[in-house]
């Protein structure tokens, strides 16, 4: 195999001649196979900033907070349903120029939060999920299976990984728990954890190590399992089937990597260096791996959280600040952190586009691109970093090719679920879903055909 | 809706001291009904619905407008959330019409008599979820089931680095001189003898006031099971993994001599080895099956030892060995531990890991659960080195130590909290551990977490204290990988406890100025276990820097510019006075008596409305006048970590009753451990009633 350094790499990647070799390899190597739909979600923690993210929105005035328990928009949103043709970007947008033809602006889309946690516990954690407050008992959180395993359980059921879980947190310290930095649950309760080193998702996607000595041992160990769930009480048994769930789809996922070694064996990327990366390079190379996989096959399902949710310590945002900051810090300080908040909202959006790019690059056997073939949204768990409002969500679904009308600024019209977006997607890839969590019908306006 | 949320979350736990309430409980029990009836609605009527049902915003989702007593007793939750906010003086609210203090008595008393009795009838306990081990209990189980002689990956949450084996528990004497190192700041901490070529799966989280080991954080997905079975794979088949550094290399992995009976030999070894490794009797037909994993590979070749490497791996991926979880019980009420069940639970809670082959051995006699044979062995256990493991895991969480890792005071105006690459609080995180090691090695009284007469520092913490060194530096130190503490006698109260720490005052302020409130909330989660609500989601934070016109106000005075807001008081009322009390200390821990703007510090406050404090040694005072509380919200911190688990309102009564006996042995740390050990809640076991579904 030849060795391409990372370095050339990622010139590749972000230079002009966007189609690399080895991609092409790879879809020579499978012609005959149909097209594959996926999805992937790319997660902003800590909301936006609405003046540079909302149309209109632009002069309304900068959250000081001091809204009691209300949690809502400072400006004035419009209440009414409206589809336009997405011509002029907001600052924080801007990145996104030349494809608005393959992207829609979604407004007015709204959460519940439910009583009881920390309102940042349920922004990253209960986004995917978004169930009805109090529906789910036992838990504080309202979260239940996440759309990407829904979707996974239809789209999923051939790759080597039903999903793949990213996330950009870098934080050495421990200081959060575990709903501040997961998108992905199996279930309430049940964490579909992510990866965060980029050399341990290489190495999960990539490594040639065996791992078929690892077939005698689940046999012995499955047995063990059945007897043991034997012992336990009812909530414990159904708990415990995490265990012969994993067994099960780490047997399916060594089946399917054996057959598509060949092809696997094709992909010229270089395990990511240990060294530590700048910020921006970081999560680029984390997409890369993202945008690989979904390419290879290896997945067609992923979510990207591009960093924590809350985590008030700080980290280095490279090319942006001298020194390192706390984005939640910074977002309960608008009136005088705007400027700054506006540079990382942004930069956010550049990620998000270079993904884009990525995608739309990669050219499939029937001559689409991965874009076109990949419902690809981006969104955050809040409409404001400030207020904590979970209302008027930003919101940007890309990709989806010929199946989605695209090129549009839909405004929902005021209290709109969110689920009814997660519901649209779900339908799109092909789940007879009639309802999803909260959600009250599909968004028509997305649907073509 | 308000009923579950109040559940989950919004329970105030553990701090009521109600020891004389207990003993005045059988003479006044069932003292007129009715009339408590009567003066229940007339008090809460006049003091407590104007905020709490009357008006359309009901404040903390607590509704008592429409609430009769009946409906109290079946709800102990609630119950015990009045005790506390009634019994702390939390409520009502300062400028709200008082209750008089035999009012309020009344109530703290009928509402302990109902707790009381509710309990009484069914005591149940939460259910702690069965759940996989984390890291660190996968580690130490390892490191104990083949007697390593190294760890097996290395893990920075263990904070403290011991280097020249000063931790000796079973003198009951912590050395006077101590090397160690800061593992997530100090140089070089992370290299330590281990098994080359092994990975870790990633650090557990701690949960939100809860520690990393709770039953409903842990879970297990495809990609840690992948994990789990590739450490095992990789720990048997790495290079150190040896002769040299297993213990039971020997009894277990070595080719048997060639006149012994090979296939009886796998037998025996299995047999031993399963039963430490799953802490419970092997069935037979599970033996079989491992036997038969085992001939199966000799059959076609594999070398003896090797075999036995590949069935230990399998071993340790076995839901037997990874999961921790208490055998089904079908009443709906509270049963007690098997022996072995308990002998588990002990040593997780004591050492991080499996019970040992005596432990083993008892349960198997079923002598373990005799309260002689138990004393002695939570005894042993204490002088046992593997204690270390109990002090590398709760005091760090406990203290949210880990806080102080990304503390980072501002470069310009503390300069000398910088030095080489390095940063003083790598010093400053050792002092809290060693001083809790010492209480709990030398059964000191846990009062010496308040008030200490003694402490570990280095040359360089020393230093780094300034007026408050214990004695006067005159070199300079910039140990950074070995670091030396020296045990000195405390004399200036302003020093000493754990109040007070660099460390504490370090991770609770901002980069520039310090920051009282979450200083106050520190104190009321950590010393009294009463973590205050999260602030309404919408206050924007104190800038670090004083607004223009500001400038010559003093911290607290800026703050109540800031805080206006009705509902901010009621809680800021309870933590600010503790958070304010320390003002002295500056952001990085320095004692001071003035602001840059030459304002004095007023520091003055008092503690739960009754305890009236002009300096810190007075605050101390104060909180010492409330040990009773604290030894309360410790027993209930170390009892949440020895469940894994969320405590109950069932577990209220045993706090109150192991309160009691460590007052009774003059507050002993090795007191109080003893008496989570005998605890009711530590030895029972419960299946939850109601079927926790997916809707």
């Amino acid at each position: 195999m030849r060795r391409t350094t990372r370095r050339n790499f990622l010139r590749g990647m972000s230079g002009a001649a966007l189609s690399l070799p080895w991609m092409e390899s790879l879809c020579s190597a499978a012609p005959s196979k149909p097209v594959a739909q996926r999805m992937a979600h790319f997660y902003v923690p800590i909301g936006v900033v609405r003046r540079g993210f909302f149309p209109g929105e632009a002069e309304d005035i900068i959250p000081k907070g001091n809204l009691g328990n209300v949690m809502t928009s400072l400006g004035k949103q419009d209440p009414n349903f409206s589809v336009k043709p997405l011509t002029e970007l907001t600052p924080t947008m801007q990145p996104l120029d030349g494809f608005q033809q393959k992207i829609n602006l979604i407004t007015g889309m709204d959460r519940t939060f439910q009583q009881g946690t920390d309102v940042h516990a349920q922004c990253a954690s209960c986004y995917l999920s978004s169930a009805e407050p109090y529906t789910i008992k036992g838990t504080a959180w309202p979260l239940n299976r996440t759309l990407d395993h829904l979707v996974a359980d239809q789209i999923g059921t051939q790759t080597p990984f039903p999903t793949l879980e990213f996330s950009c947190n870098s934080h050495r310290d421990n200081k959060e728990s575990i709903y501040f930095d997961n998108i992905s649950w199996y279930g309430t309760g049940h964490l579909a954890p992510s990866i965060r080193d980029p050399r341990k998702m290489y190495r999960r996607l990539f490594s040639t190590q065996e791992i078929d000595q690892y077939r005698d041992i689940t046999d012995l160990v499955l047995e063990d399992a059945h007897a043991m769930r034997k012992q336990l009480g009812t909530s414990d048994r159904e708990k415990f089937s995490e265990y012969f769930e994993s067994i099960r789809t780490i047997e399916l996922q060594m089946d399917r990597l054996e057959k598509m070694k060949a092809e696997l064996s094709l992909v010229k990327l270089d395990e990511p260096p240990e060294a530590y990366l700048p910020r921006g390079e970081y999560i680029r190379l984390m997409g890369d791996l993202m945008v690989v996989a979904l390419q290879t096959g290896l997945t067609n399902v992923t979510t990207f959280m591009v960093g924590p949710e809350r985590w008030d310590t700080p980290y280095k945002f490279e090319s942006l600040f001298d020194t390192p900051r706390s984005h939640h810090q910074m977002s309960h300080n608008q009136t005088k952190m705007i400027n700054d908040l506006l540079k990382v909202d942004r930069f956010h959006m550049e990620q998000y586009v270079y993904l884009l790019k990525r995608m739309d690059s990669i050219q499939e056997s029937d001559g689409t691109t991965l874009l076109d073939n990949t419902l690809f949204t981006y969104g955050s768990g809040l409409g404001d970093g400030s207020t904590h409002q979970y209302n008027d969500l930003p919101i940007i679904v890309a990709g989806g090719g010929k199946r989605v009308y695209s090129g549009q600024h839909i405004n929902m019209p005021e209290g709109t679920p969110l689920a009814n977006l997660w519901l649209t997607q779900a339908q799109l890839l092909g789940l007879p879903m009639k309802r999803f969590a909260d959600s009250t019908g599909p968004i028509g306006s997305l649907i073509a055909g | 809706m308000w009923k579950a949320a109040l559940n989950a979350n919004n329970l105030r736990l553990a701090v009521a001291s109600s020891l004389i309430l207990v003993l005045m409980l059988n003479t006044s029990a069932t003292h007129s009904a009715e009339d408590f009836s009567e003066s229940f609605l007339s008090l809460t009527q006049k003091h407590c619905v104007k905020c709490h049902g009357a008006e359309e915003e009901i404040y903390g989702e607590v509704n008592l407008q429409e609430l009769s007593l009946d409906d109290l007793k079946t709800n102990s939750e609630l119950l015990r959330s009045l005790i506390d906010v009634l019994d702390l003086q939390e409520m009502p609210p300062e400028d709200e019409p008082q209750l008089s203090a035999e009012n309020r008595q009344l109530l703290v008393n009928q509402f302990q008599n109902l707790l009381h009795e509710s309990l009484a009838s069914e005591r149940r306990y939460l259910h702690a979820p069965i759940r996989r081990m984390n890291r660190f209990q996968y580690n130490n189980a390892v490191v104990d089931l083949f007697d390593l002689k190294c760890i097996v990956f290395t893990l920075p949450e263990r904070m403290m680095r011991d280097h020249k084996g000063y931790f000796q528990p079973e003198t009951g004497k912590m050395a006077e001189v101590v090397t160690v190192g800061s593992r997530p700041l100090g140089k070089s901490q992370l290299i330590e003898p281990r098994l080359m070529g092994v990975a870790a799966f990633p650090q557990d989280l701690r949960a939100e006031h809860g520690y990393d080991n709770r039953g409903d954080h842990l879970s297990l997905s495809p990609l840690l099971m992948e994990a789990f079975l590739k450490l095992g794979q990789s720990i048997v088949e790495s290079p150190d993994f040896s002769p040299k550094n297993v213990g039971i290399w020997r009894e277990f992995f070595a080719a048997p001599a060639e006149d012994v009976d090979q296939s009886a030999e796998v037998r025996l070894r299995l047999k031993k080895f399963l039963f430490k490794a799953f802490r419970q009797p092997v069935a037979e037909s599970q033996l079989e099956r491992y036997i038969g994993y085992v001939q199966h590979q000799l059959e076609s070749g594999v070398p003896f030892p090797e075999a036995m490497k590949s069935v230990a791996a399998a071993t340790i991926a076995s839901p037997n060995f990874l999961y921790l979880y208490d055998k089904t019980d079908v009443n709906e009420t509270s049963e007690l531990l098997d022996d072995f069940e308990l002998a588990s639970r002990l040593s997780f809670f004591l050492w991080g890991s499996l019970p040992d082959e005596t432990l083993l051995e008892l349960a198997t006699n079923g002598d373990l659960s005799k309260p002689e044979v138990l004393d002695v062995q939570v005894e042993r256990m204490l002088k046992d080195k593997k204690i270390k493991r109990f002090c590398d895991s709760f005091p760090s969480q406990w203290l949210q130590l880990e806080r102080i890792i990304s503390s980072v005071p501002d470069r310009g105006k503390y300069p000398d909290f910088y030095f080489s690459k390095y940063r003083d609080s790598m010093h400053m995180m050792l002092e809290p551990l060693l001083l809790f090691e010492t209480v709990l090695i030398e059964n000191q009284p846990i009062t010496q977490f308040i008030d200490s007469d003694f402490t570990y520092r280095s040359i360089l913490l020393e230093e780094a204290y300034g007026e408050l060194a214990t004695e006067p530096v005159d070199k300079n130190s910039n140990e950074v990988t070995t670091l030396t503490f020296h045990r000195v006698p405390v004399t200036d109260r302003r020093n000493g406890g754990l109040i007070t720490n660099a460390a504490v005052m370090t991770m609770t302020s901002g980069p520039e100025r310090t920051q009282p409130i979450t200083r106050g909330a520190w104190i009321a989660g950590v010393i009294f276990n009463n973590p205050p609500e999260p602030p309404p989601a919408n206050v924007p934070a104190l800038g670090e820097k004083p607004a223009e016109g500001e400038e010559h106000l003093t911290l607290r005075e800026r703050l109540s510019l800031h805080r206006e807001r009705s509902d901010c008081k009621g809680c800021h009322e309870q933590i600010d006075p503790l958070g304010f009390a320390l003002e002295n200390y500056n952001p990085i821990g320095v004692w001071r008596d003035q602001y840059e703007n030459g304002r004095e510090i007023g520091m003055q406050g008092t503690l739960f409305r009754q305890h009236q404090f002009n300096n810190v040694i007075e605050f101390k005072d104060a909180i010492l006048l409330e040990k009773d509380r604290f030894t309360r919200a410790l027993a209930g911190h170390l009892l949440s970590y020895a469940l894994a688990r969320e405590l109950g309102a069932a577990d209220q009564i045993a706090l109150d009753e192991m309160t009691q006996s460590v007052i009774s042995d003059k507050y002993r740390f090795q007191s109080l451990i003893k008496q989570i050990v005998f605890s009711e809640p530590f030895q029972s076991k419960s299946s939850p009633k109601i079927h926790v579904a997916l809707e």
